[in-house]
């Protein structure tokens, strides 16, 4: 495990020297911004994804209220930068308690369904009362001042307070997912029959990993929304946003710690890249899609540590073996 | 069987690792092709991906029109021009990114473009934060020059109070004064229902029904059937781009068309060709055409020479004349440029004083400026019959002129617009 | 006001019979092998463009019908082979993702070869004009669609249940296990089943481009309310699809009389009470999908 905390702090401090490199490496702030508050809706795809085993094609929603909590909390109460985040979290919170009763009930693909089902049911309130959020052509959010009246935010502060966020939100993710709790969600993926026989309900499990994933994706939203400057619906609630979390998690390695944050590297910062040099770029991200599923279902992350034999409970893509006689497949998932 | 797998696997990992490498990897140390050192860099953002593609192309050709024409007088400042275009997707977010990226990293002077609302609506919030020139080639929402206006951003097509101003007046004198609307329920749709609304009560109209068409209608048909019990005088339809398509090609095949006599306050040449010429028909409000006089100006040589230019070196690869958004790309980019010219210098705040309320000849008739106020391009406007097979000599050329409008009769007086935009300056 | 629920039901049924063709292409694809198609809606409009060119270059409307979606499915067999097969087994997420990498993919390249432009695409004379009906004049075109699906949804129904192919299929659907032990070659039979479901989903984008215009992102359209179409009807029953289909047309169409701001809504509205309700749908099977 220390070879892996010596990396993850080469980490940090490679992204810390961001501001200095960027002019050699061609890759400036905001994007690399945009990349680590990606990193954090992902991390929130991959709790429930990688540890819960449940796809969270709703989490758009939950992002996008973040969004527009934190502008709505800008526009009409006009408060600072920490009261908005936390307006933006609350929001998605209350979106995630009137949803997740009726989520907690289901599980496979009708999970993921209806959490789209949710989102865009969120996405059109946010179209049609157009006076409020803009309607389709979105609305502008003033970054408010840090609760010093005269500071506000150039993109380099805002970077590193993008960067202080992350980590806090890594740590912050590792205890829960190492804690009972977050074993608890493991087990409930490898094999949700046995955790109940244990005496656990379950559904109680996922409807708090729901509003724990709600909140995650939510903190990304309101920063995300104050680091663009502006939010719309299409962006910030359509499932295809959902999708790009989840591809981001599978990406970097679900059901890892650090996986999410590789994928929203590769993912924002190459789809940035590749689409300043061609306009066909959607060809290659597509392929990466494509390229991920078949090669790399573990994710980079994932990859790697299968190779040393290191990979988590939590990695693993489920095949199922065709050429297994039933009763060795039992054996295999029993 | 597994042995195969496996391989495949092994190649498909490889394929994978190669990939990613190249997303991120190689891009960042591949300096923009073409770059010279004492460029001048202007950032263009625009729409290559989704449904404004084909718009945001168009508007891109106009802009290296400009460029190339500038570039051969010798450039600006003594320095030659350069664009870095960038996808703006129709995205917001993305459109706010890609403008700080222009901006941050590429060192340009100045923005310039964007197709939809939204994406004008966040790129001049972004240029605005950032005290960059910004040029809206292509938005048309209000309030890019209404409650959101900004000293540094600038937008060169018609405003939708000016397209519903243009037009309703001519539809009621042809047709009645009994309207039929099919709106699209967002911004852009109520806008310009407020703003026909206005025309109606001046000349004592009625309004004989109103559809609002949610987001995402696709199937037009639960509105159509509604409009014969109406008996409207004219349907007015207020919806664009791929939604126009579908709503006359819907229409048509109701029979609407040949029931009713149809206009609206804009149409484009774009969705028109992806129409089939039953279905190309109407009354309309149009920003310019490129075979008219009335439009391009009688013996006005910059504009012909513009529409020769682009028959030259354009019309092999996208085989259709230059449309309305080639205009608003040439103009913004020409104007932008000038204004550089005229202040001697690329500081934002400058050359936006050296720009507005200054007149111009242009590639239009009677030569425009952008009003000071709020930085609307006061040009004129013009009204359409739609020609469905255009004419022996040149199939593609759909509109017949026939009305033009001067500026000020069609948009709000500086006094309106006093009420709604406040422009500061900075310090 | 009852003048205009009429009209309005029989959109409504034609809307919704739209809807189960790609549905229950969709819906074939879904049930054998567990794998969500999101670039449905990509070889739709891919038969929609094979279409138009074929046109473009003299054939009539009729054979372009015929054949376009042939070759679409062509193209399915190949992407099935090599990209779909190796998620067999895994998790429905896997596959939802690679067909949507697909989709954007296909999106650019029908950019490339088409250009951005929406492309002109009428129907023959034949089709157009319109049917007076009483209390309407109705498309003709429409009705076409309706009498297609008709068509194709006896001619499936009749090769399900009327042939042996059929037979092997449905049991494939209970149980793959099963009927590979007992000799049959379940990999073709799953190739057979995607190409059977591009098959629909070919001949809906030729009729898809009568009513819509052509471009690049048409098909992409169509595809969440088709998905919506059959979590509704329920997986696992391709007659589910049909009558859920159906049902979001009509109540698509009447809410555009009522509450015409939720009508693009009210679908995700039906699922998910559907999914809260009763998650099968409303003819599914219990225990696809858990």
């Amino acid at each position: 495990m220390n070879s892996g905390r010596i990396v993850a702090l080469a980490a940090i401090v490679l992204l810390a020297l961001e501001p200095t490199l960027a002019p050699y490496i061609r890759v400036d702030v905001t994007i690399v911004s945009a990349a680590l508050l990606f990193a954090i809706a992902a991390m929130s795809a991959n709790l429930l994804l990688g540890y819960t085993g449940l796809p969270p094609f709703g989490n758009a929603a939950f992002f996008g209220l973040g969004a527009y909590g934190c502008a709505l909390s800008i526009k009409y109460l006009h408060v600072h930068f920490f009261t908005a985040t936390v307006f933006g979290m609350l929001a998605a919170l209350l979106g995630a308690l009137v949803i997740a009763p009726f989520l907690v009930r289901r599980r496979g693909i009708y999970f993921g369904l209806l959490s789209i089902a949710f989102g865009q049911v969120f996405y059109f309130i946010a179209y049609r009362f157009t006076d409020v959020t803009g309607g389709e052509d979105g609305m502008a959010v003033t970054r408010p001042y840090l609760a010093v009246p005269s500071f506000t935010f150039k993109e380099t502060a805002f970077y590193y307070l993008s960067l202080a966020v992350f980590v806090l939100s890594v740590l912050a993710f590792k205890a829960i997912v190492q804690s009972p709790f977050g074993r608890t969600l493991v087990a409930i993926r490898q094999n949700e029959l046995r955790v109940r026989y244990l005496g656990l309900d379950s559904n109680r499990f996922v409807f708090v990993a729901i509003l724990i994933s709600a909140l995650f994706a939510g903190l990304s939203g309101a920063l995300s929304a104050m680091l663009y400057g502006f939010i719309a619906p299409l962006t910030s609630l359509d499932w295809h946003q959902s999708g790009d979390f989840v591809l981001a998690t599978i990406l970097g390695g679900s059901g890892t710690i650090w996986g999410p944050l590789i994928g929203s590297i590769i993912y924002v910062i190459g789809r940035d890249l590749i689409s300043s040099i061609t306009p066909y770029w959607q060809i290659f991200l597509g392929a990466l899609f494509v390229a991920c599923v078949l090669g790399f279902p573990r994710g980079i992350l994932g990859t790697i540590l299968a190779r040393f034999g290191t990979a988590p409970l939590s990695n693993e893509p489920e095949e199922a073996n065709w050429t297994q006689s039933p009763a060795i497949a039992a054996d295999h998932h029993g | 069987m597994s042995g195969s797998a496996f391989n495949r696997r092994t190649f498909v990992k490889g394929a994978g690792a190669g990939a990613a490498a190249l997303v991120v990897g190689v891009p960042a140390f591949i300096p923009r092709l073409g770059e010279a050192a004492d460029a001048l860099k202007i950032g263009v953002l625009e729409p290559y991906t989704g449904t404004y593609a084909f718009p945001g192309e168009n508007e891109t050709i106009g802009i290296q029109m400009a460029v190339d024409a500038w570039n051969k007088k010798g450039g600006v400042l003594g320095r030659q021009i350069e664009i870095i275009k960038e996808d703006e997707q129709s995205k917001p977010d993305v459109a706010a990114q890609k403008a700080r990226k222009l901006v941050n990293q590429d060192k340009c002077v100045a923005l310039i473009g964007t197709v939809s609302s939204g994406s004008s609506l966040s790129v001049q919030k972004a240029s605005s934060d950032m005290g960059i020139l910004f040029f809206a080639s292509g938005g048309h929402t209000d309030d890019v020059t209404g409650k959101n206006c900004t000293w540094n951003t600038f937008r060169t097509c018609h405003s939708t109070w000016m397209e519903a101003h243009a037009t309703a007046y001519t539809l009621a004198k042809k047709f009645g004064k009994r309207f039929y609307f099919i709106t699209p329920d967002y911004a852009y749709g109520h806008a310009l229902q407020t703003a026909f609304d206005d025309v109606i009560k001046q000349i004592g109209g009625t309004t004989a029904g109103t559809d609002l068409t949610p987001l995402g209608t696709t199937d037009f048909s639960s509105y159509l059937t509604k409009v014969t019990p109406a008996k409207p005088d004219v349907l007015v339809v207020l919806v664009q781009g791929d939604d126009y398509t579908n709503c006359m090609k819907q229409a048509d095949s109701f029979g609407l068309l040949k029931k009713f006599p149809v206009g609206g306050p804009q149409v484009e040449l774009e969705p028109l060709y992806g129409l089939a010429p039953e279905a190309r028909t109407g009354v309309w409000g149009i920003e310019w055409s490129y075979s008219s006089d009335t439009c391009l100006g009688k013996g006005n040589k910059a504009a012909h020479q513009f529409v020769s230019d682009y028959y030259a070196h354009y019309l092999n690869t996208q085989k259709k004349p230059p449309t309305a958004r080639q205009c608003f790309g040439y103009v913004s980019m020409d104007r932008m440029l000038a204004g550089m010219a005229a202040a001697k210098t690329t500081d934002s705040v400058k050359v936006a004083r050296a720009i507005e309320g200054e007149k111009f000849q242009s590639i239009f008739a009677d030569g425009g400026y952008y009003r000071k106020e709020d930085h609307q391009l006061m040009w004129p406007m013009w009204v359409a019959e739609i020609r469905p097979n255009g004419t022996p000599k040149d199939p593609n050329d759909l509109f017949n002129v026939v009305a033009k409008h001067d500026p000020d009769s069609i948009e709000q007086s500086v006094a309106e617009k006093a009420k709604i935009c406040k422009m500061t300056y900075p310090s | 006001m009852l003048e205009h629920v009429g009209p309005q039901l029989f959109n409504g049924l034609v809307l919704g019979a739209f809807y189960a063709i790609v549905a229950i292409g969709l819906s074939l694809i879904m049930n054998l092998t567990g794998t969500i198609n999101m670039a449905h809606g990509s070889f739709m409009t891919l038969a929609g463009y094979l279409a138009f060119t074929m046109i473009a270059r003299g054939t009539n409307f009729w054979f372009a019908f015929l054949v376009a979606p042939l070759l679409a499915v062509l193209v399915a067999i190949i992407v099935e082979r090599t990209l779909i097969r190796p998620l067999y087994g895994r998790d429905p997420v896997y596959s939802l993702l690679l067909t949507f990498g697909l989709s954007l993919i296909a999106e650019e390249v029908f950019h490339l070869v088409w250009g951005a432009n929406t492309l002109p695409f009428t129907p023959p004379a034949v089709l157009s004009g319109t049917l007076a009906l009483g209390f309407m004049n109705f498309p003709v075109y429409r009705l076409f669609i309706v009498l297609v699906l008709v068509l194709a949804f006896a001619a499936l129904a009749l090769f399900l249940y009327y042939t042996r192919f059929g037979l092997r299929l449905r049991a494939a659907v209970q149980d793959s296990e099963m009927i590979a032990a007992l000799g049959t070659n379940t990999q073709m039979l799953y190739t057979i089943n995607f190409g059977l479901g591009i098959l629909l989903a070919g001949i809906a984008g030729v009729l898809a481009v009568g009513l819509l215009g052509l471009n690049m992102t048409t098909g992409n359209t169509l595809l969440m309310p088709a998905f919506v179409t059959v979590i509704i009807g329920g997986m696992g029953s391709l007659y589910g699809s049909l009558v859920a289909g159906v049902l979001i047309g009509i109540a698509t169409s009447l809410m555009t009389l009522y509450v015409p701001a939720a009508s693009e809504v009210i679908m995700y509205i039906l699922m998910a009470v559907v999914l809260t309700i009763r998650p099968r749908g409303l003819f599914g099977e219990e225990g696809l999908f858990g």
